[in-house]
């Protein structure tokens, strides 16, 4: 099986400003050549074969054209997770920089604590299927929003003289949101389920650390917040990559 | 407390102390003291045994005495004490028990009898009670409550005096002990004071700790003190009371204590961790602190001096190996007094307040600090929290009353005004318009207003109104000019000044246009035919046109009549008019929008001035002061009129009216160049008409000449050069010529070019020619044929202008040439002619020096030599004296390579053989032929001489032989005959007529050598002779004196009789082989 794009650079490196708060805007579809035809990637039929979409059937695969407008919203939603990772990376070390010593220092790692209202992406997230880990990846970020807004909140009261790490942190809110509904999307395009499963409220919260009344532990919480943010754009680029020809297997 | 026995007997023992000093025999002392120590040791076993004993009392209310006594010995149960108390009615009491409580007893002894019955035995025993024996212990305090507020580390303890069961207010002191962990280490031990007042007062106390009460166990007990001023007995500590603890109970995930404090910089703080697994690590920020251990895992640390905090507050973590707790400290400063309170009221309706906040807190967020402003008049509280907002600047509105407003009006400042506007009245006054917001209407404002025009200073007017109610507010202002353009801007304070507002926002006006204030200056030039009157004017400044002139009028007139051209517009500033030669009076009116200008008149008639003179003048800077005599004719002003001298009729760019009482004028234009040429024309009014009076040619400032003199070369002769050159043009002079520089040189064109005429070359001539009317010049004294440069400048004032250079060659110079050839030949020929002089005159000494006369051969032993010789060896047969030709003897000088025949060669026609030194045996050697000279000597004959001169003998470099030999001058002496000059050897004496006969004979063939037989001569050179004996044998014959080519000058001649020392003279070889010596 193979792939073949007509070259498009606008469409590869469509400028996503951090700034996309609106789904509409962060998902524009650019227009794709004519000749552009896009087949996907086996193993991701394979493994996601309980999906009935045509897109997944295996005869599906071997027609010409596989929704030219598809592959630009994979390559636009990676990019935007893309953008995101580098940011969700400046956000850390801008929150860092403001709780003060031992945070940032090199020897300094609180343990890895459960965050509650989000899961922490599993040892074998790898080992999902694409399409779980894409539903995962969707669930995630839309579970960071609220938490990173919480920690701006906190932060606010902590650090009201660091304008640029608030800023960031509302930014990152938005950003989560949007790559989250871009993930939906793409997974909505597929015909897989959007939304899988709901986690159970029980579920949730068993093993979640409640929400912490000290400043401290806010912090604490904070920069597990910013953490797992990054570890899920982080995620969700690489899961999209393998959605684009040439991904890694 | 004593027993009344006891008390007997003491004060008996000390009755008898007493007696003993009474001085009795000693015997009875000493049974007295045996009785008496009996009596006691009775007593005691009497007490011990059987009566009660050990009477103490205490209180603890100081209402009842407590007493109590031991038991007889050997008494048990069943015993019954009879107590009784004197001075008491029904003061007995019977009991069982060894105590009894007795009301207080008045101050003072009391006895006290206690008859113990037991197994019908009696024992009585007194006792004197007296309060001083009593002991006051109060009852063990109890500690109703112990509370702990955990946020601060308070405990908070609770108790209650009893003091109802006092009758009398008592000071109290209580003793509080606070102990820590489960080993209930003393933290802390305080008194407390307090005063009993005959109720039941229930006392707090509270204590902070140091360390979060949530770490440790904390403990406190209690105890009291009463310091009755009534009572006089021992007052002592009551027990402590039981232990009351406080433990914290973990209801939260919290586990380091305290949790998220402010406090002050530079505090001490303990934190602590409550952990149920062991604490690894404590560190506050980035710095490791020692770790305190408290009871269980628990630990804490301690900060001294803690530091200001980030905004975000200082971390302090604990880490376990599977955890990590903290808390995070807020280190501070507490806030200033607010400094610098100012408060001030935009509109009398509210209040803006500022204030300094001082020093930062350091604390941001929920922690910032909160200010409170109190408004006295109205009672309002208004709290402000200084979170982030950098500026304390707030705005509070209050309610005042006029009452309260005059106590504030110093501090009105009023809001910027707004809605300005500009309202013209007439050309020269405007109305101003704006709103001010407040209500201002029970005082008076002052306002400022700010005038701004073009080209103009700054005016500032202040202007005192009435404050209005509704805000808007009018204001005139005039002694404005007319169309022109202003710009204001208002401002407004209490007319008792606080404070201005802000300006308000600019306002540009056009006022409206007027007449024009003044006619145009003008002036009039007549054409250069003489027939046209051109008239010329100036446009009208700004302030005088009063607006925008759209024409002008220009009419003339005479006696007769008044003639009106049609108008002229405004771009136009001249008008022609044809005139005859009667006299008219011109006049010219600039008109505007709203009228015309008074007319500006001038007369067209012009006086001649035949006594003019052409002056000259130079500005300064850029300008130009004229001055003249003052001229009582001239009725009306000057006119000083100006153009640039170089261009073409008429002569008008600019004029300039001065009153007719001036003598002087500045003329300064924005046209005037430097190094350009004007001409300035002073004008008289007179009568009507203008008189030139002056005419000047100036320059602002002079320059350089632009170009140098074109010169050419007219003439040259042999040693003058005629040059000639041409004026510079007025245009490139660029101002007062000065006068020319001629420099000149020697130099060819290639040489010259490179070599600039820098001033201190010896070798340029300068010639300064200041008299300007000359155009030529001879320049003499030159040298013929000769190149020179000739380089010619021109100056002015302004300096030197550039050069103009020519090489020129003079012409030959003949006579010069001769005399130049002729001087060295007259100095030679007259050197020759003295040096002919001289030698005539010394020609004895010369030829002495340089002729020598050769030596008499009649001295010369030659042939007895040779007979003598020959007779001892036939082998010697050299100077063999066999008639012969004559020889061709010809001396040579040469510098042979051979070291003995070194220049000289002989050169006989017989052996012509070459001499090879290497090939000739010595023997062979010597045979030189030789033909002895047939001369007669003794008849010396200068044709002989002449003969002689022909042989063949040449010399050769004698001169130089000459000199170092000094035998020749001895012989000159001894023999003056033959002294002079050198002589042919042909002087040896005649032996035979046979011989004589032949020499005559061959007297003209004798053109040879004559051996000069001079036998010593010849022994002594001979090849035996010690200086021969390392050379050859042609050395040795040249060496001889006597040989035929030797010089005969050089034989000396006393060595005829000295043949030694002829051996020490000179000789050829001598000389050449001293020669390399030399």
């Amino acid at each position: 099986m193979s792939s073949q794009v007509c070259s498009n650079p606008s469409a590869s490196t469509a400028p996503l400003l951090p700034h996309t708060p609106s789904r509409r805007e962060g998902l524009q579809i650019p227009a794709l050549p004519a000749c552009t035809f896009f087949l996907l990637r086996p193993s991701f039929h394979h493994k996601g074969a309980q999906t009935s979409s045509p897109a997944s059937d295996p005869q599906a695969d071997t027609s010409v054209s596989f929704l030219p407008h598809l592959e630009a919203k994979i390559r636009q939603t990676h990019s935007l997770a893309h953008l995101l990772t580098k940011y969700a990376e400046q956000l850390l070390q801008e929150y860092v920089q403001h709780q003060g010593a031992p945070f940032g220092s090199p020897g300094f790692s609180p343990p890895r604590l459960p965050v509650a209202g989000l899961n922490a992406p599993a040892p074998g997230h790898a080992g999902l299927p694409l399409q779980e880990r894409l539903r995962l990846d969707a669930v995630a970020l839309a579970e960071l929003p609220p938490l990173l807004d919480a920690v701006r909140r906190r932060q606010a009261e902590l650090t009201p003289r660091a304008p640029r790490l608030l800023r960031r942190l509302e930014d990152a809110a938005r950003q989560a949101r949007a790559l989250g509904t871009a993930v939906e999307t793409v997974l909505a395009a597929l015909g897989a389920a959007a939304h899988g499963p709901r986690r159970e409220p029980a579920a949730t919260a068993a093993g979640a650390t409640p929400a912490p009344v000290g400043v401290f532990p806010a912090k604490l919480l904070g920069l597990r917040v910013c953490g797992l943010y990054r570890e899920w754009v982080r995620r969700t680029e690489g899961d999209l990559g393998q959605l684009l020809p040439g991904g890694p297997a | 407390m004593c027993s009344m026995d006891s008390c007997l007997c003491w004060r008996q023992s000390s009755w008898m102390v007493g007696r003993g000093k009474m001085r009795l025999p000693a015997n009875f002392r000493w049974l007295l003291a045996t009785f008496v120590l009996l009596y006691l040791l009775n007593q005691v076993n009497s007490q011990k045994k059987g009566t009660p004993r050990d009477l103490k009392c205490t209180t603890n209310n100081l209402q009842v005495w407590d007493c109590f006594w031991k038991a007889p010995l050997g008494t048990g149960r069943g015993t019954i004490y009879k107590v009784c108390i004197e001075d008491r009615p029904h003061s007995c009491q019977q009991l069982e028990k060894t105590n009894i409580k007795i009301p207080a007893l008045l101050p003072g002894d009391h006895k006290i009898t206690i008859n113990a019955l037991h197994d019908f035995e009696s024992s009585i025993s007194t006792f004197i009670l007296n309060e001083k024996n009593v002991s006051l212990i109060p009852d063990t305090p109890e500690i109703l409550n112990l509370s702990a507020d955990f946020s601060t580390s308070t405990l908070h303890l609770k108790w209650n005096d009893k003091g109802s069961v006092f009758p009398h207010h008592s000071n109290v002191i209580w003793e509080i002990k606070v102990l820590r962990k489960d080993s209930m280490e003393l933290i802390e031990l305080v008194t407390h004071n307090t005063t009993l007042n005959g109720r039941d007062t229930v006392h707090h106390w509270s204590w902070t700790s140091d360390m979060p009460l949530e770490c440790a166990i904390h403990h406190v007990r209690i105890r009291c003190y009463i310091d009755s001023l009534q009572f006089s007995g021992l007052k002592e500590w009551s027990k402590w009371s039981p232990v009351k603890n406080i433990s914290w109970t973990p209801d939260s995930q919290t586990k380091v204590f305290p949790q998220d404090n402010v406090v002050l910089v530079g505090s001490d703080i303990t934190f602590c961790c409550v952990s149920q697994e062991k604490v690894l690590l404590a560190q506050i920020g980035s710095k490791n602190c020692p770790l305190i251990h408290l009871d269980g895992e628990n630990v804490a640390i301690k900060i001294h001096n803690i530091s200001v905090s980030d905004n975000s507050g200082t971390n302090v973590i604990f880490s376990t190996e599977n955890s990590m707790d903290g808390t995070v400290i807020f280190a501070g400063y507490p806030p200033d007094v607010p400094q610098k309170l100012n408060c001030e009221t935009p509109d009398l309706e509210k209040i803006i307040c500022s204030w300094d906040p001082g020093r930062p807190t350091a604390l941001v967020g929920p922690r910032s600090t909160n200010y409170t402003l109190f408004e006295s008049f109205s009672g309002k509280y208004v709290t402000f929290k200084n979170a982030e907002i950098p500026t304390n600047e707030k705005i509070y509105n209050f309610s005042l009353n006029f009452k309260e407003l005059c106590k504030i009006l110093f501090t009105v400042s009023p809001h910027s005004p707004t809605s300005f506007r500009v309202k013209d009245i007439n050309s020269k006054a405007v109305t101003l318009s704006w709103r001010l917001s407040g209500n201002f209407a029970k005082i008076n404002l002052l306002c400022q207003i700010k005038i701004n025009k073009a080209n103009s200073a700054q005016e500032l007017r202040n202007v005192t109104i009435k404050g209005l109610e509704n805000s808007s507010y009018r204001v005139a202002v005039d002694r404005l000019n007319p169309y022109t353009i202003y710009t204001f801007r208002i401002r407004c304070s209490s007319e008792t000044y606080w404070k201005w507002s802000k300006w308000s926002s600019e306002k540009q006006h056009l006022t409206t246009e007027a007449i024009p204030s003044k006619g145009p200056d003008t002036w009039r030039e007549w054409s250069s035919d003489g027939k046209n009157l051109i008239i010329y004017w100036k446009p009208l400044p700004i302030n005088e046109a009063n607006g925008k002139i759209l024409s002008y009028n220009v009419s003339c007139s005479s006696d007769e009549e008044t003639q009106s051209l049609s108008e002229i517009p405004d771009p136009q500033h001249k008008a022609e008019i044809r005139l005859d030669k009667n006299d008219y009076i011109i006049s010219v009116v600039a008109k505007n929008s709203v009228g015309s200008s008074p007319p500006s008149k001038i007369a067209s008639m012009e006086i001649p001035n035949d006594d003019l003179r052409v002056e000259q003048v130079v500005g300064m800077g850029k300008r130009i002061l004229l001055t003249w005599h003052p001229d009582p004719n001239m009725t009306c002003d000057y006119v000083i009129k100006w153009c640039n001298s170089s261009r073409s009729e008429p002569c008008l760019m600019d004029w300039k009216k001065v009153p007719s009482n001036s003598t002087e004028a500045i003329i300064e234009s924005d046209q005037f160049q430097p190094g350009v040429r004007y001409n300035f024309f002073l004008y008289g009014c007179r009568n009507q008409g203008y008189q030139l009076l002056r005419s000047i040619i100036g320059y602002i400032e002079e320059l350089a000449p632009i170009v140098a003199p074109n010169f050419t070369v007219e003439d040259t002769s042999a040693d003058s050069i005629l040059v000639k050159w041409e004026a510079i043009p007025v245009e490139e002079l660029r101002g007062f010529l000065r006068g020319y520089l001629f420099y000149f040189e020697k130099g060819e064109r290639d040489t010259s070019k490179v070599r600039g005429l820098e001033s201190g070359r010896s070798d340029i001539k300068v010639k300064n020619i200041t008299d300007i009317s000359q155009k030529t010049l001879r320049i003499a004294d030159l040298q013929g044929k000769t190149s020179y440069h000739l380089v010619l400048r021109a100056y002015t004032d302004g300096g030197l202008g550039p050069e103009k250079s020519m090489f020129v060659v003079t012409k030959e110079n003949s006579v010069g040439l001769i005399i130049a050839i002729l001087i060295p030949v007259a100095v030679a020929v007259i050197i020759g002619v003295v040096t002919s002089i001289l030698c005539y005159r010394k020609r004895e000494w010369i030829k002495e020096t340089f002729y020598p006369d050769i030596p008499n051969p009649e001295n010369c032993k030659a042939l007895q030599f040779q007979k003598s010789v020959c007779e001892g060896s036939s082998a010697l047969k050299t100077l063999e004296m066999n008639p012969c030709t004559p020889n061709n003897v010809e001396v040579l000088e040469t510098r042979s390579t051979l070291p003995k025949i070194e220049d000289t060669e002989i050169i006989s026609p017989v052996a012509e053989r070459p001499i090879d030194s290497s090939d000739v045996e010595p023997e062979n050697h010597v045979i030189v032929s030789y033909c002895p000279p047939i001369i007669e000597e003794e008849i010396p004959n200068p044709a002989m001489d002449e003969a002689g001169g022909t042989s063949q003998v040449i010399y050769i470099d004698v001169q130089s032989m000459y000199q170092p030999q000094a035998k020749p001058e001895e012989d000159q002496e001894t023999d003056p005959i033959v002294g002079a000059g050198y002589k042919p050897q042909m002087r040896l004496p005649i032996k035979s007529t046979v011989e004589e006969t032949a020499a005559e004979d061959d007297i003209d063939k004798t053109a040879g050598y004559r051996p000069q037989a001079n036998v010593n001569t010849w022994k002594l050179v001979s090849p035996d002779s010690p200086r021969s004996t390392d050379s050859n044998s042609e050395i040795v014959s040249f060496g001889s004196p006597c040989s035929i080519n030797s010089r005969q000058f050089l034989i000396p001649p006393r060595d005829e009789d000295s043949p030694k020392s002829s051996g020490g003279g000179w000789s050829f070889s001598n000389f050449f082989q001293n020669k390399p010596n030399d």
